[in-house]
């Protein structure tokens, strides 16, 4: 293989992402939050007076709570929710096949490979097209062993008992502000739950997709993962690039009951207008294992801390992130862990790499309630700055009340080494390839966790993104 | 907002507030406040025009204007990032304290204290000695053969009027201002003695200057400041040690510390804090290492109730260094809380920090440290570790070691730990006969130890594990 092919021939093509297509939505809100609106959702989606109350309660909440002050630079997110619309219902019915979905939708499918990715061995898939599931399949066996894996607003319908139980226990509306909007406008996302003692060997799917200009995403996901089950659930996400700021804030909660193993994946690659504003949380059994793996490419401000309540004796939390901040972005990114139980375990491992004006911020805590004896954790933050104009941060936060445990934070800072690109560049590369070898090199420990194709997918990303990145 | 004022390294707030605020919660509550706070039948305005009736006018406008500052300024809560783990609702009776109005005092060794006179029978070998009481300086003295080289050592009282050159550029200007917040200005409106050492050029002192300061009156608001002036090539260390009795009611004593190392000058700063129980300390320092200077400094934390040291040290000339050195031992209930600031405006300078404490009984420990590498500040290398020891069931601590980097050659790291005792060194030792006690006390007395042992001051480690050990033995 010629060692001197420009890295733009293995770049991935831009425009494949930044299409529009034409549709027309069957319903949509009016600009702005207010009850109404709220009151709009509730009754398109013909819910019950328990979520009609949560979503007015959760409006209040939302209303009460001040803008956060911390984190990303929030002043301009009140202009833009005034301008966006709450409520988008692309179509009246869920689609069970790829042969009822509407031909300009399927286009936009097409364009981002789902049909491909799903011939290979992607087994259900659940498109969320602007706020509504409106394409969802499941292979069979999975319907055969008990899986739901539905939208969330099916799940309401067709499982409200067990709706009713686990929605908002982890995550309360009062959370923080962005929770209480996402519990007052939720609109899309993903219900699932894995029986006791079932295991999934290929992952649960959901591509999500923002289409329509100036509409806000409020996705919500439900997940119980049953005793001793062991499941994956894989979220991406890519959006056209708009003119104007768009917004995203979503709440994953997710309950991890005993001796049961769950990861959930996101790779996060918001067009850079984008405000991302996630709260996703575990609550994490007996002996059970959660692990968050969790990419951070696009949008131009994130703010996501995927978050591990260990609240079962010996249940373990792993938080996985991996953040890429260029010119425009800040990706104020992390994890948290609760440990809240004796021998509880956790790990969180955060790479980033800021270039450009791009900022990387670390954010985490690490907590450990007196009581939970033998608790360990170990924390490990590598940044890398590629640029002289690029920033890094990080902020962790370590909270001990407990004498018999043993927590650990480390982090460092580093540029691409002159000697490393010095070696590779005598090896015949051109320093562009080299420093996208080192960056690859860099996410490699957390690359290599994924699964083929998105591993695949985000080293390219890695590469485009470095493309013109020397001098 | 903050990212404009911290370009100029002149402030405590870190632009990355409030971070976990939404899930690990922030304990102050938004009330409304009232328009001044802080104002009592003690601490008002009229106070600071007594105390500054007598004083030049420079001095007398920057009381006021600090004092402005003060009123201007809302009291920190939880909700401040800064003060997040230290609430001064619960921990500080303001209002309660009467302010100890500044009096001639005279030491008189054979009426003086046991603890204080032991603890300066420590500190014979010494260039200088001040003793200061209750917020006035009572004794100074300084070998002749300095004091020809041109060396000052005075009260900073005294040296307003002897010399107004030095002070009036350098005092609560550009280390400790007033706007740094509501307790430096505070102390700038309200100080009443305190040291001023100026070393000229080239003068090296082969010993410490030894500062011994005494607080013996209950239920007082004593405000009391430091500057040190090291022109270039010059080098001094300074010990600056506080004690007190133990008091029923809260004395405050609020420390503000201004030091400079001109180009090449080299600085060892020491506090050793042995307060008393009922003591609220409050240290505020701040450090400016100008080309090549060297400027270490240690803040040893024993005593008092609350013990809060702000500590910023600020690279501000290329090659400069600071080691920035740190031990707390606490037992009972005993708060410490430790907030640092590492400021490399400079290329090519380097900063080390590495704090370590070990809490006992129901004490509670916070680190808070910030590394901050600001635009064109290459080839910096800045390190920043916390490790904590918790030695029972009820202690606790929290430790926020942080990075703020605008530079891309750097080399920064940081790191922090909470653990326990490790048995497996105490069994070592016991398997070579000492009582398990024994044994705790030496690896207890070991990890603090490696800090000290990295600035080797006459004195001062031998007095911190003496200390310690007493301690560890109940």
């Amino acid at each position: 293989m010629p060692v001197n092919q420009g890295v733009q021939d293995i770049g991935i093509d831009q425009n494949k992402y930044h299409f529009i297509t034409q549709d027309e939505p069957v319903f949509r809100s009016g600009r702005g939050l207010n009850e109404n609106v709220v009151r709009e959702i509730s009754a398109q989606k013909n819910e019950p007076e328990w979520m009609l109350a949560l979503r007015l309660k959760a409006l209040k909440v939302y209303n009460s709570k001040p803008m956060p002050t911390w984190g990303g630079d929030l002043a301009k997110l009140n202009d833009v929710l005034d301008q966006i619309y709450f409520y988008v219902r692309p179509q009246e019915k869920m689609e069970r096949s790829w042969d009822d979905v509407p031909t300009n939708i399927k286009e936009t499918f097409e364009r981002l490979g789902i049909p491909e990715a799903e011939r290979k061995i992607l087994a259900g898939v659940g498109a969320q097209y602007e706020s509504e599931m409106i394409y969802h399949s499941l292979k069979e066996e999975w319907d055969k062993k008990g899986v739901i894996f539905d939208s969330i607003e099916d799940g309401l319908k067709n499982h409200p008992e067990l709706f009713r139980e686990y929605f908002g226990t982890v995550i309360p509306a009062a959370d923080n502000k962005f929770s209480a909007m996402n519990s007052a406008v939720w609109s899309g996302g993903s219900f699932v739950y894995i029986p006791k003692g079932i295991e999934l060997d290929t992952p649960l799917q959901a591509y999500f997709r923002v289409n329509q200009e100036q509409m806000g995403q409020f996705e919500r996901t439900l997940i119980i993962a049953d005793e001793g089950s062991k499941a994956h659930y894989i979220e991406g996400c890519t959006a056209p690039v708009y003119s104007t700021d768009s917004f995203h804030s979503g709440v994953i909660e997710i309950i991890v009951r005993p001796g049961a193993h769950f990861r959930y994946t996101t790779i996060q690659n918001w067009s850079n207008n984008m405000y991302n504003l996630v709260t996703q949380r575990a609550l994490v059994h007996e002996n059970a294992t959660m692990e968050w793996l969790d990419g951070n490419l696009g949008s131009k401000l994130t703010m996501k801390y995927p978050s591990c309540y260990l609240v079962g004796e010996g249940a373990h939390g792993s938080i996985l992130s991996i953040a890429y901040a260029g010119d425009g972005q800040h990706q104020d990114t992390g994890g948290k862990v609760i440990h809240a139980a004796p021998n509880t375990t956790s790990q969180i491992l955060s790479k980033s790499i800021s270039k450009g004006t791009g900022r990387a911020t670390y954010r985490g805590l690490l907590k450990v309630h007196e009581g939970s004896v033998n608790a360990r954790s170990n924390v490990v933050c590598d940044a890398l700055l590629i640029n002289e104009t690029s920033r890094t941060d990080t902020y962790p936060y370590i909270e001990i009340e407990e004498n018999q445990s043993n927590v650990g934070h480390e982090a460092s800072v580093s540029k691409i080494g002159d000697e490393q690109l010095f070696y590779l560049m005598s090896r015949g590369m051109s320093k562009e390839e080299a420093m996208a070898m080192i960056v690859r090199g860099f996410i490699e420990p957390i690359a290599k966790l994924l699964p083929l194709e998105y591993a695949v997918e985000l080293n390219r990303l890695i590469e485009f993104e470095m493309e013109g990145s020397v001098g | 907002m903050a990212e404009a004022a911290e370009a100029t390294g002149v402030t405590w707030v870190a632009s990355g507030a409030a971070g976990a605020a939404s899930e690990a919660g922030s304990g102050g509550s938004a009330g409304a406040l009232p328009a001044v706070e802080g104002i009592t039948a003690a601490i008002h305005r009229g106070a600071v025009e007594a105390l500054a009736a007598d004083e030049p006018t420079w001095l007398r406008d920057r009381r006021l204007e600090a004092w402005s500052v003060y009123e201007r300024t809302p009291m920190p809560t939880t909700r401040l990032e800064e003060w997040r783990y230290t609430d001064l609702r619960r921990k500080l009776k303001l209002d309660r304290l009467k302010l100890l109005p500044w009096q001639s005092r005279k030491f008189e060794a054979s009426r003086a204290p046991v603890a204080l006179v032991a603890a300066m029978a420590a500190d014979e070998a010494a260039s200088g000695h001040v003793i200061e009481i209750d917020g006035a300086v009572a004794q100074v003295d300084l070998l002749d053969e300095l004091r020809s080289k041109g060396v000052i050592l005075g009260s900073l009282r005294g040296s307003v009027r002897a010399y107004p050159d030095l002070l009036e550029p350098l005092l609560a200007t550009e280390a400790v201002p007033a706007t740094l917040g509501k307790f430096q200005a505070l102390n700038a409106a309200l100080w009443t003695d305190g040291t001023f050492l100026f070393v000229p050029s080239g003068v090296r002192l082969d010993l410490p200057v030894r500062v011994s300061r005494w607080f013996a009156q209950p239920g007082r608001a004593v405000f009391s400041r430091t500057l040190i002036v090291a022109e270039a090539g010059s080098q001094v260390s300074f010990v600056d040690e506080a004690l007190s009795s133990d008091f029923a009611e809260q004395t405050f004593v609020s420390s503000a510390v201004e030091v400079f190392a001109r180009d090449g000058a080299q600085i060892q700063y020491v506090s050793l804090q042995r307060m008393g129980w009922g003591a609220f300390h409050l240290s505020q320092q701040r450090t400016i290492a100008q080309r090549d200077a060297t400027l270490d400094t240690l803040n040893v934390s024993l005593g008092g109730s609350v013990s809060r040291v702000d500590l910023s040290a600020e690279l501000r000339g290329p090659g400069a260094n600071s080691d920035m050195l740190g031990v707390y031992f606490g037992e009972r209930d005993q708060h410490f809380d430790h907030n640092t600031r590492q400021d490399h405006i400079a290329p090519n300078a380097k900063s080390d920090l590495l704090y370590k404490g070990a809490l006992d009984g129901k004490s509670r420990g916070v680190f808070r440290g910030i590394i901050k590498v600001h635009k064109g500040a290459q080839r910096t290398d800045a390190y920043q570790t916390n490790r904590n020891l918790l030695l029972s069931k009820h202690a606790r601590a929290e430790s926020l070691p942080r990075l703020e980097i605008e530079a891309d050659d750097v080399r920064c790291s940081h790191g922090a730990t909470v653990g326990q005792l490790e048995e497996e060194h105490v069994f070592y030792l016991m398997s070579r006969g000492l009582t398990r006690p024994q044994a705790e006390r030496l690896v207890v007395t070991g990890f603090l130890e490696e800090v000290l042992s990295r600035l080797p001051l006459g004195g001062v480690v031998e007095k911190v594990t003496g200390i310690i050990e007493e301690r560890l033995r109940g």
